[in-house]
């Protein structure tokens, strides 16, 4: 098993299939025993073929554990490698129903700068919702991993893609409330 | 990245900051967000709607300073403009005005949308009901 190069694959390097909903503890598991199995000092006198393999397939393992277990990297690395472009969309994904509430809070987030106490409840209140939100969209996204597992499609990714996008604009609002009630 | 004098002028010199009662039948509301920075920006007109002449624009934008000029510049460009006139107003002519860099052309493309999105609003409210316009906010 240490000839030639290890899988560079994420879900490979694992041994486990390429699945988006995924049983994170059973990673873990994983994690630990081939960390342990390819720990570069269990193979430091097996010869330079053996230990550039441990060392490879370590290095990998590494990567891969921090990105699987977290369902947003996972979900972005599953649509990389499915071609589509990561973090230099510039689509028009902003939900016209938020415009208005996203408007409110940075009047709420100018006002309390300026030590206005009623604003300060106004951009918790925009807290509260936006975090509510947050929890709705990872909802929705458990379900489209769900649905891309048993039917791999184009169109799933897309979905999946939009949805991602709304995520990362709704916790840039969740991050600037905070900031502005800390 | 260095912003022109126009930018920098009307960053620190707003024309025309503020805010219309939106549930007004003369008054469109253009509301426009770009996701990727988190701009968001409202433009409003006020419109004769005799003369269809534009009388008054406001905005507020929170944005850089690229989107806040735009919007500014966009609001001092439609006062005195036709409800048409004002449909021929193209991101390109604010880029051009601002000198603003490529990477900053998305701010004069919001303030373009905010544009229609303002004379859709009113000409949306000029043909619909009057019941449905005097409900207040």
């Amino acid at each position: 098993m240490f000839s030639g190069p290890p899988p560079t694959d994420y879900f490979a390097i694992f041994g486990i299939e390429n699945k988006l909903a995924l049983d994170v503890e059973d990673l873990q598991r994983r994690f630990y025993a081939n960390s342990r199995e390819w720990h570069p000092d269990r193979h430091a006198r097996a010869g330079a073929e053996q230990l550039a393999y441990a060392e490879a397939a370590s290095a990998t393992l590494n990567d891969a554990w921090r990105v699987l277990r977290d369902p947003v990297a996972r979900a972005e690395y599953v649509l990389k490698n499915a071609g589509f472009d990561i973090g230099e969309q510039r689509g028009r994904d902003v939900p016209p129903e938020l415009l208005e509430e996203v408007f409110e809070l940075n009047m709420a987030l100018e006002e309390a700068r300026d030590g206005d106490e009623n604003a300060k409840a106004e951009v918790a209140r925009a807290l509260t919702k936006f975090e509510g939100l947050l929890k709705e969209i990872d909802v929705q996204r458990d379900g489209i991993f769900v649905n891309y597992d048993a039917d791999p499609n184009r169109e799933t990714l897309t979905t999946l893609r939009a949805l991602l996008n709304r995520r990362k604009y709704l916790q840039n609002l969740v991050r600037d409330a905070r900031a502005g009630l800390a | 990245m260095a912003y022109s004098d126009k930018v920098v002028d009307h960053y620190n010199n707003p024309r025309n900051v503020g805010s219309m009662d939106k549930s007004r039948t003369d008054v469109g509301t253009g509301m426009v967000g770009a996701p990727e920075c988190g701009d968001v920006m409202k433009l409003q007109i006020q419109v004769n709607s005799a003369t269809g002449i534009i009388e008054d624009a406001k905005f507020k934008t929170f944005g850089c300073g690229s989107a806040i000029a735009s919007s500014s510049l966009a609001t001092e460009w439609l006062k005195g403009k036709s409800v048409d006139e004002a449909l021929e107003i193209k991101n390109t002519d604010i880029v051009n005005e601002l000198a603003l860099p490529p990477v900053k052309i998305h701010c004069s493309v919001l303030a373009e949308d905010a544009i229609k999105a303002a004379i859709n609003d009113y000409k949306t409210k000029q043909g619909a009901p009057v019941s449905a316009e005097t409900v207040s906010h």
